[in-house]
């Protein structure tokens, strides 16, 4: 919901991506700030306890620059309370969590080499957008024109002398991530960036994100939904209940799912029969009706010259995208959520 | 520590409760010189109401009214450090400033300056309404001495008292909680303790705090027994150290979740 008088910011978007317009570095205007190089977060054996609640246990992994990595898991899975051990705003019960090979706190410039966005909440509602940004660029050190160059950089500039009270979530998310920028880091920390935006605002992210990625940058983005963030990462870390589940490049998760071939015939019993000669013990059919059946563990070429070779008449051969959402559900599923968010 | 300083004064400039505050405290000295002038020399039944103006004293007391609105520049300092927490700008905060004792140090630091510049405010409020309201009346003279010296400790005072607020607002996080505890100390609890424990008084905060300011109230606290100036700043300073110290240690520690 937008306020009553607040202006339509979706007109604003852009779709291509600003960063190709706008290069968010500024390497240029300020010579000053450390070279934004991505540096490697790297979660080690970390663990949280919050009273009786084991909110992430023995988490290790870790996020390389130049890439987006999608940090994945159901709602109270664990993901913002290790981001937070992660930037030093949690004290972890066991483990380390270390940007560049240190803890946040003993960074020499932290907000120079991290910038994250946790929640669209952190805003004192009286203040203005712009304000908010350069109470954060006093503290950083950086020339006023900042927050205006992030403000544009995130499509805000319209609503900068607003009160951030007023703002909607979409609003609030993208002050959020123009907090994160304020310092130029060469690593981005955003916790459920997505949510709230509308899909031009999704849109937008996504190639902003790739944008920051591209120029060498750790992008860390969590999510509770796979399919958000599906075309953005190039990795992905998987928990659920505070423990992982999965981790590495999205393409080879993408792989570790079983691969499926619908096929249509009239001739089932023959198809079945050519199929005993080509499959293995990973090989399983699925008689759906008659005529049709669900071949798990071959891929559509393997069926298709099996059933040509014994002469099978076929309907239909297709070999569906693999559906990651059902399988990240599949691998996270594990009964009640336990654990804090 | 410069460019954090800068950030916590671009904080309480941009939003109102500094305004209202030192409206507050304008309004509040203004009260009580007129009470002073008008009020209590007729209710104090003098037959010649403008006698009690012709104490030379009585007149350091109308300008002393500058030291009466105290308790909000404590609340200053409490609704600074506690919004913090209550807002959630602390995550944004601490991500630029990861090591916490700095951002008690340099709210505490820059609340002690924006508390000697109210105590300023206050005491020109105090000063111009009373050449204000004096004039046209036959009054003592306004001894300058005494002046200077009223001046003296509200700055002093109001810097010490708003860096208490600040670190009372960093040991009690929650800021209804913080404000209504302070609140109720100071009317009630303070008052009550020095009644009934007679050698307390001058050692707790309001009792430090009315040392300092003592110059404010030429003709004493009724017979309570109160330190010296720089005694009771001391005692002040410490109050406020401690309360830090106490929160660096416990709540400043916490999770921010």
């Amino acid at each position: 919901m937008r306020t009553p008088g607040a202006k339509d910011t979706s007109l604003l978007y852009v779709a291509t991506p600003l960063w190709i317009k706008s290069d968010p570095v500024h390497r240029d205007s300020y010579p000053l700030v450390m070279s934004p190089i991505g540096q490697t977060l790297a979660v080690d054996h970390l663990s949280k306890r919050f009273g009786k609640v084991d909110a992430v246990r023995d988490l290790t992994f870790t996020v390389a620059p130049g890439r987006v990595t999608g940090f994945l898991g159901p709602n109270g899975s664990g993901k913002t309370t290790t981001l937070r051990c992660i930037l030093g705003l949690v004290a972890p019960s066991a483990g380390t969590a270390h940007v560049a090979g240190v803890a946040y706190r003993d960074l020499e410039r932290p907000g120079h080499v991290v910038g994250a966005a946790l929640e669209a909440s952190g805003f004192h509602p009286g203040r203005t957008a712009r304000n908010h940004l350069l109470v954060i660029g006093d503290a950083l050190g950086m020339p006023r024109g900042r927050a205006d160059d992030v403000l544009e950089l995130v499509g805000l500039s319209d609503a900068a002398r607003r009160k951030a009270g007023g703002f909607s979530l979409g609003m609030r998310q993208r002050l959020s991530l123009a907090a994160a920028l304020m310092g130029d880091p060469g690593v981005l920390i955003l916790d459920e960036p997505a949510n709230g935006l509308d899909p031009e605002g999704i849109a937008w992210l996504r190639g902003f994100l790739r944008g920051l990625a591209l120029e060498g940058r750790t992008v860390l983005v969590s999510s509770h939904v796979l399919s958000e963030v599906q075309q953005t990462v190039d990795d992905v870390v998987i928990i659920s209940r505070g423990q992982l589940v999965e981790s590495g490049p999205l393409a080879s998760l993408a792989g570790t799912g079983a691969m499926r071939v619908r096929v249509r015939t009239p001739n089932r019993e023959a198809l079945v029969t050519a199929l005993a000669g080509v499959g293995d013990a990973n090989t399983s059919l699925e008689l759906i009706s008659s005529d049709e059946l669900i071949v798990t563990g071959l891929d559509s070429a393997t069926v298709g010259h099996a059933a040509h070779g014994a002469g099978v008449e076929l309907h239909e051969l297709t070999q569906p995208v693999n559906d990651l959402e059902s399988l990240f559900l599949e691998l996270t599923a594990t009964g009640n959520p336990g654990g804090a968010a | 520590m410069m460019h954090l300083l800068r950030a916590e004064l671009r904080k309480v400039t941009t939003t109102k409760v500094l305004f209202f505050l030192v409206l507050a405290v304008i309004a509040f000295t203004a009260l009580n010189v007129f009470l002073l002038v008008y009020l209590t020399p007729s209710a104090m039944g003098q037959v010649d109401s403008g006698q009690l103006l012709m104490n030379s004293e009585y007149i350091g007391n109308i300008i002393g009214a500058a030291g009466s609105s105290s308790i909000f520049v404590l609340i200053l300092g409490i609704v600074g450090m506690t919004g913090e927490y209550r807002h959630m700008t602390i995550t944004s905060t601490l991500l630029v400033t990861p090591r916490r004792s700095r951002i008690l140090l340099a709210k505490g630091g820059l609340y002690i300056a924006l508390g000697a510049v109210i105590g300023a405010i206050a005491f020109a409020t105090a000063y111009v309404l009373a050449l204000a309201t004096l004039a046209g009346k036959q009054h003592a003279p306004i001894d300058g001495t005494i002046a200077a010296q009223i001046f003296g400790g509200v700055v002093l005072g109001f810097a010490i008292y708003a860096f208490v607020g600040v670190a009372v607002g960093a040991l009690i996080r929650n800021q209804v909680a913080a404000v209504v505890g302070a609140l109720i100390w100071v009317l009630v609890l303070e008052a009550l303790l020095t009644v009934f424990v007679d050698w307390i008084g001058k050692w707790l905060p309001g009792g430090a705090l009315d040392a300092v300011l003592q110059a404010t109230n030429v003709s004493g606290r009724g017979g309570t027994e109160i330190l010296s100036v720089w005694a009771g700043a001391a005692v002040l300073i410490g109050y406020a150290v401690l309360f830090g110290a106490l929160a660096s240690a416990t709540t400043m520690r916490r999770d921010i979740t």
